[in-house]
């Protein structure tokens, strides 16, 4: 009988282990459906779409999630099928290093210059 | 009929232009009294520019297809308002409210200018008048509201539903307020340089303008903002969409430059600053314009564009920018004054300020054409979108919260933090408070707990000062507490939000964690221009509180397009926001539901923040 419980509470536990397991992949696929490209839309998220391309995107995405497949392999799977074009957040590459570090260059440059009209206005 | 009129107007439009232009130079030297033409001719171009707007608007309410923009963009079945609104809800229209405003504003500023020098509203009026004609040109030649078609058409082609919206209606025109205010502020800014007349008073003459054309800007932005969120159907209120960043760089530029000209009021320095960042306003409302109607920007809201109108734009801008760097160059003289600057002083928080602001800035406007100009070189295409906003602006926003917060209890010249305990006091209010509140969520601890700490510590400072310091300096109290309370709602908005996809049949219940959604029935409605399919939903939540909610879809006649109106069940809390989509050939109706948590403060914080500017222009008024 308390093996039988045991068994129970184990039981209890993994499928209340999987139902998280559920919503976690849930919350996965709207965080990356969210980060991608609807393709045949005007600046929509697949997320936000519900045209057929975007539709079929979420299944297959959904699909690699169920497979295991982390967040980085879909990334890549998709980008090496629709090209980065579906990525909305740009990756780090050849590319893109002006557009990640500009932003951050001006911040200095910024700081700079604020720098030097201490230092000015003191001599 | 009407489009004769109109056509005629503007072509007199046109040439009141040139005499301003020619009074103007004649008056510039010769005399000291201002020649009262320059302001008759003015006044006479407004006035003309009034009747053509006018009578593009008649024929819009009488439904006159045998005038191309009517027959494009108008439908006989189309309600009275949003015949109206139609009028500079498209391309040639939304021109004309351009050019409309300009006039406006040159006629404004000349009467409210008397005090004055002569030279300077001379010249001001003679640099706005080459923007007037600019603009004149580009409507006339590539972008006519009043082409005429023959044969005549018997109906139009309608306006885009998503365009027919009360919001819709009246975010334009103040939009455009908000970007013609500015080439006000540009060309007094050339004027006041080439006559080497920038100055304090000066300074609080155009912190006016600026006031003006921010408030104006903030409220657009406002609206466009809301109704993407209940029109475009699926629940946000901001996409880091291209189009929105265009109008939210020139709204950074005024936000840095209404801080800067402070400093400028109370004493001549950074004079360079101001006057470069007058001059950055302006270029980035019209290189808004210009990225927008030509159709280079994949956006959501790409209603109008057509490459040769683009063209047209991108070389009158840099017509501007030339003229600007010009008498840049040539005529500014920089700031020879001796003013210490201390570190811990009013000027070194501004330039803080400043400093974040330009910032955030690059980061907007690098998002926006970095993509545009890969394409062109390496013939790439990337996106970017909302995760690369996210990384360079969110950690940048915990100091500037700070800076916020600290800055506005400095004093100017120099400053200590004597007697001011309560800084520390209340940051460790607001830290233990956001420890308090993350901690049970499975979010990531550390960026969520500083950052809801740096707001709230700038949300109960601001509020402090309300009864501490009353009336005194209210005006900024309310921005800076609209501010707080802004990021607060966002990032609360953000970390409570939930939201479902489903696909369900009419009859079908969907079991949630903590709600069911009945789908009950469709009601089938024939409205006046299109067909309405009104979905009946009945959530009951695990409290036992039930809500209904009616979300729609719309089919309209001319042009066919269906569209989905969320319906929104609002209180001070929540939103409860649900939309329905038609999926083709199923029997099913795919169904979003979110629940979202403090949407209506978003609203309301940014209805603060320009409430502050508005409190600002007044009392500048009093005085």
């Amino acid at each position: 009988m308390k093996i039988i419980n045991y068994l129970i509470i184990i039981f209890v536990f993994l499928s209340f282990n999987s139902l998280k397991a559920q919503d976690q992949n849930d919350k996965l696929n709207i965080e990356i459906t969210k980060n991608l490209r609807c393709l045949i839309c005007q600046g929509q998220s697949v997320y936000d779409s519900d045209t057929e391309f975007a539709n079929s995107i979420k299944i297959l995405v959904q699909n690699k999630i169920k497979d295991g497949k982390s967040e980085k392999e879909i990334y890549s799977y998709l980008k090496s099928r629709y090209g980065e074009w579906i990525l909305y957040n740009p990756e780090f590459n050849k590319n893109t290093y002006l557009l990640w570090l500009l932003p951050i260059l001006m911040f200095l440059i910024g700081g700079a210059i604020i720098f030097k009209l201490f230092i000015k206005k003191k001599n | 009929m009407a489009s004769i009129v109109g056509s005629y107007s503007l072509i007199f439009g046109l040439s009141c232009s040139f005499l301003i232009i020619f009074f103007s130079i004649k008056n510039f030297k010769n005399t000291q009294v201002f020649d009262n033409r320059i302001l008759s001719f003015t006044f006479l171009q407004f006035f003309l520019v009034v009747i053509s707007f006018f009578s593009l608007i008649l024929a819009f309410v009488y439904s006159d297809f045998s005038n191309e923009t009517v027959f494009n963009h108008s439908h006989t079945t189309k309600p009275l308002f949003y015949k109206i609104s139609g009028t500079w809800g498209n391309h040639e229209g939304s021109l004309l409210l351009w050019l409309l405003v300009l006039t406006l504003f040159i006629s404004i500023f000349l009467l409210k200018s008397k005090k004055q020098k002569k030279q300077y509203r001379i010249l001001t009026s003679l640099i706005q008048q080459i923007i007037i004609i600019g603009f004149f040109f580009f409507l006339i030649m590539t972008s006519n509201p009043f082409n005429y078609i023959f044969p005549i058409p018997k109906e139009g082609l309608g306006l885009n539903p998503i365009l027919q919206d009360p919001a819709l209606a009246i975010h334009p025109p103040m939009l455009y307020l908000g970007y013609v205010g500015s080439s006000i502020i540009f060309s007094s800014s050339l004027a006041a340089m080439t006559l080497n007349d920038i100055s304090r008073d000066w300074a609080k003459h155009i912190k006016q303008w600026v006031l003006v054309s921010w408030f104006f800007l903030t409220l657009g932005i406002l609206l466009g903002s809301i109704w993407a969120y209940y029109e475009l159907g699926w629940g946000g209120f901001w996409f880091w969409d291209p189009v929105e960043n265009v109008s939210l760089m020139p709204w950074l530029a005024l936000t840095t430059l209404l801080h800067c000209i402070l400093v400028l009021e109370k004493k001549l320095f950074l004079t360079s600053w101001v006057v470069i960042l007058s001059i950055a306003t302006f270029t980035l409302s019209m290189s808004g314009t210009f990225l927008v109607r030509s159709g280079i920007l994949n956006s959501v809201h790409t209603f109008a564009n057509d490459p040769e109108r683009g063209l047209f734009i991108l070389i009158f801008l840099f017509c501007l920018i030339f003229l600007s760097l010009f008498i840049f160059f040539f005529f500014f003289k920089t700031d020879k004054n001796n003013n210490s600057l201390f570190w811990l002083s009013k000027e070194t928080a501004i330039l803080v300020n400043n400093w974040f602001m330009v910032y955030f800035l690059v980061v907007v406007l690098v998002g926006t054409i970095y993509p545009i100009f890969l394409e062109v070189f390496s013939s790439e295409k990337i996106s970017i979108g909302p995760p690369f906003y996210n990384k360079l602006i969110i950690p940048f926003l915990i100091p500037f919260l700070l800076a916020m917060t600290i800055g506005p209890k400095l004093k100017w010249i120099k400053s200590d933090l004597r007697n001011k305990g309560y800084l520390i006091l209340f940051f460790i209010i607001s830290l233990l408070l956001s420890i308090m509140i993350i901690k049970n969520l499975s979010i990531n601890f550390l960026v969520n707990t500083v950052l809801v700490t740096s707001a709230f510590y700038l949300f109960f400072i601001t509020s402090r000062d309300f009864f501490v310091k009353g009336f005194n300096k209210l005006s900024q109290n309310i921005a800076h507490f609209g501010f707080s309370l802004l990021i607060l709602s966002i990032l609360f908005n953000n970390i409570f939000s939930t939201e479902i996809i489903s696909n369900l049949k009419i009859g079908e219940t969907f079991e949630g964690k903590n709600f069911k959604i009945k789908f009950e029935k469709i009601k089938q409605k024939e409205e006046y221009n299109y067909k309405s399919i009104k979905g009946k939903f009945k959530i009951e939540n695990l409290d036992g509180s039930i809500e209904v909610l009616y979300p729609e879809l719309r089919i309209y006649n001319q042009p066919n397009i269906v569209t989905s109106e969320a319906d929104i069940k609002t209180n001070f809390l929540t939103d409860k926001f649900m939309t329905m989509n038609y999926v083709q050939n199923q029997d099913y109706f795919n169904v979003r539901y979110q629940v979202k948590p403090f949407m209506i403060w978003i609203w309301l914080s940014v209805i603060l923040i320009s409430l502050g500017g508005f409190v600002s222009f007044f009392k500048r008024y009093e005085n």
